[in-house]
């Protein structure tokens, strides 16, 4: 991750499935009792669903069956007619128009193989009629020579200071790092995962506000501390461990409202890691009392460089309609990374009205800045970062294509930790997952291994995929991707469709 | 009736000049940061330079994407105009971009209208390049002193129907209708720019730059150009690499010039205000909308100036419960009337006015009613009167010492400093330095300052300064020994020293006290051990209240901190290896030869006067460095605002210990954990944020948002803390502030149970009346907002009258004090009294000359309920 000598190594790949008993899948097959054990069903299905054990047939894995898509189908393939195939109603009750079943499933299934599902799942877009949904990848038949390139011949890492000041250089080895989820939001098995994730993917993962637990401390050089309106738990020492630390001035999701912890949420080891009351809801400011004008924001930032001369500054926040503005401000004041946090993300924590209705879409506000920057011709001396509803390895490319450098993910790490987006996040007992949760009983739902291979496995398969895309739009590098919009195209403006 | 017919026909009369501009679907507004902003008045006209070092302090307050200053009160022979026409004159000022325009722009919107009294292109340095930041040439300027002629104002009063107004003031909308076709002509903001009107009052002029507001003292050779006041501004705009100068501050209205720190929210409500009103906008700022706000409330509603501030700064909650009934009626209306027009969001503006019909030059600053940006006032009295308006404390100094430096009448520290309560019922959030003539030559002016409701600001009476240049005789034969501050060196007895110089000042006069302090120097001088004596013994004098009788404290304060600062500059230098002592000096020029403490070094001491604010080579960096390279206790010295003093020296530093003196800056101890901080004098805005452990005194007043994120360590403040201290504090900070605080305290506080190792803050509400002896202020917290929204820890009010009520509360709960909580509070107090001179049986405990039990004086807010919620979460928790 930094410019050391060593390569970077890839983790491995180790399949790791669901930790529940009956992983959701798109369909269900049905075996009547004329089955014979013949066997047959075994044998041809390519997906292992089948398995024979005592002389008996059983459904092992009913997720992975692709249905109606399977080259060879064993409903029709058996002799005695003993199976039958329809759409599992469960996966049709799952999931919204952002991160439809498809999504969720096929990002289950990134999670357990460390590789794109092959057959049968929308793992591209999501379908909420508009903003990434709309938006596709015009690829090239076929580029000369890209054909043979290695993976490995392709870059997909970011440098994450381009201010070339007295800061650490940091490159980060995937295009994409772990957003802000605070000790309190979520569990610490969760964070644990995320940041030993990020460790072996070379890239970052940022602690949110609600302080910087011990067990964070072996992954130092892979966190980003995030100093929020809240300053719950930021301390001079936290701020010296890390080399990133980042200001959030808003999230996307609800811009203007600041942070809210509820009561509930607030368990004694909360409260102790942000040195609160147990069970009273923590506030965090909508704007820093400190922070009214970017001047004062320049000074804010002298001051975490006072106290870690080395650290690199990013800069969250929303995005309203100057935010053209707020990017060019915070690079004169000094921050090396912006980063935007569009309007799509959130969890089930921030609410719906403020999620659908305040900040710009991502999509809108990155090329906006992207544009803006260049004019000033700072643009390549700030890296900009773009969150909010980042879903899939295409999102990825898209909004980069639109000017971004790099993406922050959130949701979709959660969703490899098998979160099912049912919204009950705010209320710290009511994860089903052991998530977001603060519950010493549900959070035992979850082992930190288990999570860190997932998000590895995820990551792992969306780099993959990126690696394929750039090769098909014959670009050996992501940095040659950076505003090139003339790769996408959007829906509503296409003419001739079948380029698509 | 007449009177709102009048209105309707200024109003109307002025449609013309708007109806034809282009209509923009989007009003298109700059985004544009806080900016530093500072003024000053001065009874006598002084020179241009003088805003030059306060604008240089404010430097990182602007990018250098845009200056101004503005000039106000003359003396009529350096313009080359007679004394009459200097007063009755309009100085017409207009900035030429493109040369070609300008016979045009005569022939059209001068000659035709104006008798011209003289014309002139203002001086200016022959190439902009020798001011090494200027990247874009200023903008020639011509200027011309202007009557309307007689015929020409004649009609345009019968046209317009505007027979209710005195000649003059039809004459003054004349000037300004005629300048805005002037502007509306010649500048686009989004097209052509060709020349732009830059001021067109009576006795003032505006000049700005692309750039910091200080070269364009230096641009157009106003080093030795004489003015009344002055105020200036830095800009911090986000757009473009090069913006239009015309975007810079000051801006007008008629005779007012106006510089803003902030940023409305609702610029386009207040624009479009304005538009109703028959006003646009041409400059794309919100501090253009502001001077057109103050104009038309002064200058078309002809509103009292209380009036036109509470327009713009309402009074609101509590505060307005607390007006008269009378006021409150008025104010209701206004209000009512004009909420749409009042800018929402920070915002601080600096005035300065002429005040036309009164002969009466002003400096006001208004500040809004959140009180979001930083503000500082200082009154300066004496021979010679200033009244100063700026961001931070520094810029003010800065210019007292710059004056000084000309004028040894002028001092180098204020008799007042303070800061205003935006929108309240005490001050009403704005201060007015008025300069009303006293001659006939009007070159000397006597200043008064008052509040918005016109309460006076005095300093202590029958006090006089020290005027550096005059002789001052010893008197009698005495020997050179006198003072005896001998036997306190040999004794080693600082307290002692304090104490019989203290007991002295009364009945020795400005000589004996310079003289006394000469022996001093000359003590601490010959050792380490007797410089110490001195040095504590001078840090007392600086620290504490006593009375200073016949001598103004500001005087005895400047001959302190000189002696200190020449002691401390005797010190042997960092470089010089091999020296004794246990202190070493190190300054910006030795500062390469930087190094870890050697044998018997002990004391780091910084002369800070050279250092940058913030950045890689501040001093507030070295320091960190010093202390891992094993130094462990500091003295800094000679400060100008520069910033983070006790930052980055990272987790348990317990031990070391840090001594500021002079003009400490923002974020000083933001973020220890372990040291201790002492700052000798007033400290700034946003002091000890995320504060872990460690301690803080101030010996003065401190800034905005204080302690926000605290979550522990001891402070202690001797004066008042501003708005919003304590903000979202967790853990276990212990306070003690003596003063009071402006609004917002503990907001969101969540500091655990005060009684089970939790934080607390103790308000005394009391201040140092100037013969040292300690007061009760008018309530302990003035306040609307105490303690909202808190879940932890507690707030000790000294308030034995009960005047904090519930009103302003919101989930807090006043209780009575208990023996436990006495018991938690009293050694702080004692410490505070250790530190400060407070004492705890004789100041505190003792109400109105009666000596009263704890538990009547102090009262306890504490979180509503907090206590039955607590237990049921820990039950559920089962811990």
């Amino acid at each position: 991750m930094s410019l050391s000598n060593e390569p970077f190594q890839l983790p491995e790949i180790v399949r790791t499935p669901s930790r529940f008993r009956n992983p959701i899948g798109k369909y269900r097959l049905h075996r009547t009792t004329a089955c014979t054990a013949c066997g047959r069903c075994v044998e041809i299905c390519p997906y292992g669903v089948h398995i024979m054990k005592r002389g008996k047939v059983y459904i092992k894995n009913q997720y992975l069956c692709v249905g109606e898509n399977c080259p060879r189908p064993c409903h029709e393939a058996c002799p005695e007619n003993a199976l039958s195939l329809k759409r599992n109603p469960d996966f049709d009750a799952l999931g919204d128009f952002r991160w439809p079943a498809d999504l969720l499933v096929s990002t289950w299934y990134m999670a357990e193989f460390g590789t794109t599902p092959s057959l049968g799942l929308e793992y591209k877009v999501g379908s909420s009629g508009g903003g990434f949904d709309k938006l596709r990848i015009l690829m090239k038949k076929k580029t000369p020579g890209f054909d043979d390139i290695s993976d490995d011949d392709v870059d997909v890492g970011v440098v994450l200071n381009r201010r070339n000041d007295n800061a650490h250089r940091v490159r980060i080895e995937v295009p994409f790092y772990g957003g802000g989820m605070s000790y309190g939001s979520v569990s610490i098995a969760t964070i644990l995962s995320r940041i030993k994730a990020a460790a072996a993917l070379g890239t970052f993962c940022c602690t949110g506000e609600g302080g910087y637990p011990d067990e964070l401390k072996p992954y130092d050089d892979h966190v980003i501390t995030q100093v929020a309106t809240g300053l719950f738990g930021v301390r001079e020492e936290t701020i010296k461990r890390v080399k990133i630390v980042e200001f959030k001035y808003a999230q996307g999701a609800k811009p203007g409202l600041g942070g809210h912890l509820l009561g509930d949420k607030v368990t004694p080891g909360v409260a102790r890691m942000r040195e609160a009351v147990v069970g009273f809801p923590l506030f965090s400011p909508f704007p820093f009392h400190s922070v009214y004008s970017v001047e004062d924001h320049k000074k804010h930032v002298d001051w975490i460089k006072a106290i870690n001369p080395q650290a690199l500054v990013s800069v969250k926040v929303s995005t309203p309609t100057d935010v053209d503005m707020v990017a060019v401000g915070s690079y004169y004041a000094g921050a090396h990374i912006i980063h935007l946090d569009g309007s799509y993300g959130g969890t089930g924590a921030a609410p719906e009205i403020a999620k659908k209705n305040i900040a710009m879409p991502i999509e809108y506000a990155v090329p906006k800045v992207h544009r803006f920057l260049t004019e000033e011709g700072v643009r390549d001396k700030i890296t900009v970062i773009a969150s909010g509803g980042i879903r899939t390895p295409h999102d990825v490319v898209k909004i980069i294509a639109l000017g971004a450098d790099g993406v922050c993910t959130g949701t979709a790490d959660l969703v490899a930790l098998e979160c099912i987006r049912c919204h009950n996040c705010e209320s710290g007992r009511g994860c089903a997952r052991g998530i977001a949760t603060t519950d010493p009983d549900l959070m035992q739902l979850m082992e930190i291994e288990w999570g860190t291979q997932r998000i590895i496995n995820l990551f792992i398969a969306w780099r993959k995929e990126l690696i394929r895309i750039l090769k098909r739009l014959g670009i050996k590098s992501l940095k040659e991707l950076v505003g090139q919009t003339d790769c996408l195209v959007h829906l509503d403006y296409l003419k001739d469709r079948s380029t698509v | 009736m007449l009177k709102n017919q009048t209105i309707t026909n200024i109003i109307q009369s002025r449609k013309s000049l708007v109806q034809d501009l282009p209509q923009r679907t989007l009003f298109e507004t700059e985004a544009e940061g806080g900016c530093g902003v500072t003024g000053f008045a001065c009874s006598i006209p002084v020179r241009g330079k003088h805003i030059f070092e306060p604008s240089k302090q404010m430097h990182n307050r602007g990018n250098g994407r845009g200056g101004g200053i503005a000039a106000m009160g003359f003396d009529h022979r350096m313009l080359g105009v007679s004394r009459d026409i200097l007063q009755d004159d309009y100085i017409l000022q207009i900035a030429i971009l493109d040369k070609t325009v300008v016979h045009g722009l005569e022939d059209r919107f001068i000659k035709p209208f104006f008798r011209v009294d003289l014309s002139e292109e203002i001086p200016h340095i022959d190439d902009y390049r020798d001011i090494p930041s200027l990247d874009v040439r200023p903008p020639d300027v011509r200027r011309y002193f202007v009557r309307v002629k007689p015929d020409v104002l004649k009609s345009f009063i019968a046209e317009n129907h505007l027979e209710g107004l005195s000649e003059r003031q039809a004459e003054d909308e004349f000037v300004y209708q005629n300048s805005f076709l002037m502007n509306k002509t010649f500048y686009d903001a989004f097209g052509k720019q060709q020349a732009f009107v830059l001021s067109h009052g009576r006795n003032f002029f505006i000049l700005k730059v692309v750039g910091y507001a200080e070269e364009v003292v230096r641009y157009y050779k106003l080093d030795d150009f004489k003015a009344h006041i002055w105020i200036a501004h830095q800009r911090y705009p986000t757009k473009g690499r090069v913006w239009h100068p015309a975007g810079a501050h000051p801006f007008i209205g008629m005779n007012e010039a106006l510089v803003h720190n902030g940023d409305f929210a609702n610029y386009h409500s207040v624009a479009e205000y304005l538009k109703q009103r028959n006003i646009s906008t041409l400059f794309l700022t919100d501090t253009e909308v502001s001077a057109l706000l103050f104009d038309l409330y002064i200058r078309t509603y002809r509103y009292p100036l209380e009036y036109v501030i509470e327009a713009l700064a309402p009074t609101m909650e509590r505060d307005f419960n607390q007006l008269p009934l009378e006021k409150q009626r008025i104010y209701r209306a206004i209000q009512s009337a004009h909420i749409h027009g009042s800018p929402d969001g920070p915002w601080f503006f600096i005035i300065a006015r002429n005040d036309t019909e009164n002969s009466r030059l002003q400096l006001i600053g208004i500040t809004d009613t959140a009180m979001l940006r930083p503000q500082v006032f200082a009154l300066h009295d004496g021979q010679v009167q200033v009244g100063l308006i700026c961001s931070e404390q520094q810029a003010i100094d800065a210019t007292l010492k710059s004056l000084s430096d000309e004028d040894p009448r002028i001092g180098t520290v204020a008799d007042l400093y303070w800061n205003a309560r935006g929108g309240s019922h005490t001050d009403g959030g704005a201060f007015i330095f008025n300069l009303d003539e006293t001659d006939h030559d009007g070159f000397e002016r006597s200043m008064t300052c008052v509040d918005k409701f016109g309460k006076e600001i005095h300093v202590p009476p029958n006090q006089t300064a020290y005027l550096p240049g005059r002789v001052y005789y010893i008197m009698g034969d005495e020997d050179k020994d006198r003072f005896h501050v001998s036997e306190f060196f040999e004794l080693q007895r600082a307290d002692l020293l304090y104490e019989n110089m203290r007991d002295g000042i009364g009945k020795w006069d400005y000589a004996d006290i310079m003289e006394c302090l000469r022996e001093i120097k000359k003590w601490a001088l010959r050792g380490d051990a007797y410089f110490k004596v001195a040095l504590d013994a001078l840090t007392y004098l600086i620290d504490r209240r006593y009375p200073t009788y016949d001598k103004k404290r500001r005087s005895v304060l400047q001959m302190l901190n000189h002696t200190l600062e020449t002691i401390l500059r005797h010190l042997p230098s960092l470089e010089d290896e091999g020296e004794k002592g246990s202190y070493r000096l190190i300054d910006w020029e030795s500062r390469q030869f930087f190094r870890g403490p050697g044998y018997q070094e002990k004391v780091l001491v910084v002369d800070a006067s050279l250092f940058p604010p913030e950045g890689d080579h501040c001093d507030s960096r070295l320091i960190a460095e010093a202390y891992f390279r094993g130094w462990r206790r500091f003295i800094v010295f000679g400060l100008k605002g520069q910033r983070f003093h006790g930052c980055g020296l990272g987790p348990e530093s317990g031990g070391v210990r840090i001594d500021v003196y002079g003009n400490a800056g923002d974020y000083l101890g933001s973020g220890i954990d372990g040291l201790s901080i002492y700052v000798h004098g007033n400290a700034q805005d946003q002091l000890g944020q995320i504060m872990k452990s460690g301690k803080m005194v101030i010996y003065g007043h401190t800034g905005q948002t204080f302690l926000y994120g605290a979550k522990g360590g001891e402070i202690y403040v001797m004066g008042n803390a501003a708005g919003r201290p304590l903000i979202n504090a967790v853990g276990k900070p212990r306070v003690v502030i003596n003063g009071t605080c402006l609004d917002y305290l503990a907001e969101s506080f969540m500091a655990g149970d005060p009684l089970n190792g939790g934080g607390f803050v103790v308000l005394n509400g009391v201040s140092f009346h100037h013969d040292g002896q300690i007061i009760p202020q008018a309530t302990p917290y003035p306040g609307s907002n105490l303690f909202s929204l808190a879940s932890g820890g507690a707030i000790y009010v000294r308030d034995p009258h009960g005047l904090i009520d519930e009103e302003q509360l919101n989930g807090g709960e006043i209780v009575s004090l208990e023996a436990m909580d006495w018991d938690l509070i009293f050694p702080y107090l004692q410490e505070n009294e250790r530190l400060f001179g407070i004492v705890v049986e004789k100041d505190l405990l003792v109400v109105d000359g009666e000596r009263k039990s704890p538990y009547n004086v102090y009262r306890k807010v504490k979180p509503k309920q907090a206590k039955e919620e607590l237990e049921d979460g820990l039950e559920e928790w089962g811990e």
